[in-house]
């Protein structure tokens, strides 16, 4: 009894001291959500304040799925997370295993490699935006000189060669970034592991695929589920690079609900997409950490 | 509006605490910088001070305190600081303080839907772009002007039209722009009279040994902008978005072949660039005012700077005339699209009489004159256009800038423009750069622009108030 007791006492006190810290959680965290959730019931349209205000149940939800510019966008930000994020680790993971060498300038390469990381998107998409853009743009004369163009192309008009600059684009900023999280990783690798290997008579190859990368684990699905849900919400980069278009077909679900939320000022509807963006991206981090079965912290023997 | 956007945006912080004394001059332009990074911080500045703003202004004892927000950048600042001082001079006991709002369309709409919605009465007159006033009236935001007995009579009959919804007056023209058609003199001595002709004419030109590179240029980037374009060759053609009964009408046989001729422009008979797909108004100025180009629809704000020698290759060798209509449509007309800024007296403010004196003055034939001397911009009265001092003032013929003007016609008049107008830009822009049929960008945006109608509860609104406003 008297042991239950104590416990109960420090469990209160655990309680007590992590109240401000919960607190302060609800209150940037929980409730901003739940109130979002509250407004995205609602019919809510600044523009037209004759419609009032009335609560329309889930009719915002059954608007989304009825509504194939929200299918579409869904689409688009799903093939541009899967491309963009699928070259971002195979050349973040060779960048890293470079990096991860000992060699004269270490410290000065990895410090370069972040460059691209560190230019803010906007200015990195007007970049990009700025070599595709005309006719006599780089892009296209580097291409035609190199024969490969036979005459310069407009990149933005059409759906397959508007989505070249924007992962272009993405993988050139964020691959730095997915080396920099690989190669903090390959640091925690034990070195004797290779060492113990090489004696076995174990090749690179071998070495790679049986040491580094189940070890490196951990890294890769912190780097995926950063990158997926920064992926999921990308928006800057395309509002910059092609404002979604040719007509919507590289519209990601962010700029369409930026466009509901704020052009359109519907907050009705632009809460409750921004509520099914939440809900997606919170269900694909679940998915991660379930379904690659590595707990986060990296402790599992 | 939407040249606007190009303008460098610069914005200021409508704090009135700041515009008193000369210290706060500086500190000022320190918040501008400041302001200039980050667009989305400064509309929540904006936003977050709209309403303290509000209650800055202290009246004397009897003062009636006014503010004005408009663009105030600039000569057009200098401009309308020396107009308020003489109302304020003509009106003692009216005091004015000048409201600084961004001079980007979108975000000043944003703005002013937000302050509005919070009934908040400052600034106490608004400068509306002239496609927003009907929803502003729909939504009881802004005053009917009628019973000041407004001279209807002296405007031109579209910029009325433009401001008027369900019968009744909401908001006075301030100035115009409108759509205009730049030729290359030196190539195409006479104006061409149909759509027909300026392509073939475009053709000859570029087909000459040295000729231009394109034919015409336009604005063709999934914007507003898109839409004054297509309102032009829907005129042009016969077609119109929604009729006088308040039927969309946008995918009749008119606007189809209108969309089609802006397409063979493209593809067919090669005369606009690809590139216009991605082009703004000053994409299309920089490639006319290089000598790329033989013709370009603008607005007016682009003769100026051509006309300048220093930085134009095309002074002095280019002229301006309205867009033809096409020759092979019997219901065609000559159209420009009409853009341009209106004054209306906010809804929630203490002073509506004093407001509408302050319009009234604003809009008066001398102060138009004055703007357009001082800044370029075209009046709304007629009766202005007899006036040799409008002469100077208007780098080009009055005639042909009268003419323009009276073949504006307004985007459709509707609280819903903008939603409306997004669905047309997207389905354009798809039939432009060939992603759909034309027939069937016009049906899908038909069903989606009718979806829209019954959403919002505009079908019975909008029958009603296309009746109410039919001479």
């Amino acid at each position: 009894m008297r042991k239950i007791s104590r416990l109960g006492h420090e469990a209160r006190i655990g309680w007590s001291l992590v109240a401000p810290a919960l607190a302060v959680i609800a209150l940037i965290a929980i409730f901003p959500l739940g109130w979002t959730f509250w407004e995205s019931l609602h019919l809510d349209e600044l523009r037209m304040p004759w419609l009032g205000k009335p609560f329309v149940g889930l009719a915002n939800y059954i608007e989304i799925a009825k509504d194939p510019r929200f299918w579409a966008a869904l689409g688009h930000t799903a093939f541009f997370t899967v491309v963009s994020i699928s070259l971002e680790l195979v050349i973040g993971l060779f960048l890293a295993l470079a990096m991860n060498r000992v060699f004269r300038g270490r410290g000065f390469v990895r410090a370069a490699v972040l460059v691209p990381w560190a230019i803010p998107t906007v200015v990195a998409a007007l970049l990009w935006r700025f070599i595709f853009e005309s006719q006599g743009g780089i892009a296209n004369a580097l291409l035609v000189d190199a024969g490969i163009l036979k005459q310069p192309m407009v990149w933005f008009i059409q759906t397959s060669t508007a989505w070249v600059p924007v992962i272009l684009a993405d993988v050139w900023k964020t691959t730095p970034f997915v080396a920099l999280l690989l190669l903090a990783g390959l640091q925690n690798i034990d070195l004797t592991l290779y060492e113990a290997a090489a004696v076995d008579g174990a090749n690179a190859w071998w070495q790679l695929r049986h040491i580094t990368l189940p070890l490196l684990k951990p890294a890769i699905l912190v780097t995926l589920i950063f990158r997926t849900l920064d992926g999921f919400r990308v928006f800057d980069l395309i509002y910059v690079l092609t404002g979604g278009g040719p007509g919507t077909s590289t519209e990601p679900v962010a700029l369409y609900t930026f466009n509901a939320l704020l052009q359109n000022l519907r907050f009705g509807y632009g809460s409750a997409l921004s509520v099914v963006i939440f809900a997606i991206t919170f269900g694909l981090a679940l998915l991660y950490v379930r379904g690659l079965g590595v707990r986060l912290g990296g402790e599992e023997s | 509006m939407e040249r606007h956007g190009f303008s460098g945006a610069v914005r200021l912080i409508p704090d009135s605490r700041l515009r008193r004394g000369p210290a706060s001059r500086k500190l000022k332009q320190g918040a501008l910088s400041l302001a200039a990074n980050s667009r989305s911080a400064f509309i929540l500045a904006l936003a977050l001070a709209g309403p303290l703003a509000a209650c800055a202004p202290t009246s004397n004892k009897g003062e009636t305190v006014l503010t004005f927000s408009g663009s105030a950048l600039g000569a057009e600042g200098t401009l309308v600081a020396k107009q308020l001082k003489r109302f304020m001079e003509l009106n003692p006991g009216v005091r004015v303080e000048l409201q600084r709002t961004p001079d980007d369309a979108s975000q000043r709409h944003q703005l002013y839907v937000q302050w509005l919605n919070a009934r908040v009465g400052n600034p106490s007159i608004l400068q509306l772009d002239v496609v927003w006033t009907p929803e502003f009236a729909a939504a009881g935001w802004v005053l009917p002007l009628d019973r000041y007995g407004p001279p209807r009579a002296e405007f031109f009959p579209a910029t009325i039209t433009a401001n008027t919804w369900a019968g009744k007056l909401y908001a006075l023209p301030w100035f115009a722009d409108v759509g205009l058609l730049y030729r290359r003199t030196d190539l195409v001595p006479n104006e061409p009279k149909t759509l027909e002709e300026m392509v073939t004419d475009a053709q000859a030109a570029m087909s000459r040994r040295g000729g231009p590179r394109y034919g015409i240029v336009w604005q063709g980037a999934r914007y507003e902008g898109l839409i004054t374009g297509f309102v032009e060759y829907l005129g042009a053609f016969g077609g119109r978005i929604i009729d006088d009964k308040g039927e969309v009408v946008v995918n009749r046989p008119e606007a189809v072949r209108a969309l089609e001729f802006m397409r063979d422009e493209l593809y067919k008979t090669n005369v606009a660039p690809l590139d216009v797909l991605t082009w703004h108004e000053e994409e299309a100025r920089f490639a006319f005012q290089n000598g790329n180009a033989v013709f370009m629809r603008n607005w007016p704000y682009p003769v100026a700077a051509m006309s300048d020698t220093a930085q134009s290759k095309v002074a002095g060798k280019f002229a301006v005339s309205p867009m033809p209509a096409s020759g092979a449509a019997p219901s065609g007309h000559s159209t420009a699209a009409l853009g341009g800024a209106q004054l209306a007296i906010n809804a929630y403010t203490d002073h509506p009489d004093a407001a509408y004196k302050l319009i009234a003055y604003l809009t008066a034939p001398e102060q138009m004159l004055e703007r357009a001397q001082a800044v370029g911009q075209y009046p709304t009265r007629p009766a202005l256009y007899n006036d040799a001092r409008l002469r100077s003032a208007i780098a080009i013929p009055l005639e042909n800038a009268r003419r323009a003007i009276e073949s504006a016609t307004p985007r459709p008049v509707t609280p819903i423009y903008t939603e409306l107008s997004e669905i047309l830009q997207i389905e354009l822009h798809r039939a432009l750069v060939r992603q759909v049929e034309p027939r069937e960008a016009l049906n899908s945006a038909a069903a989606r622009i009718n979806a829209l109608i019954e959403r919002t509860g505009m079908r019975k609104l909008m029958s009603g108030a296309a009746k109410e406003s039919a001479p």
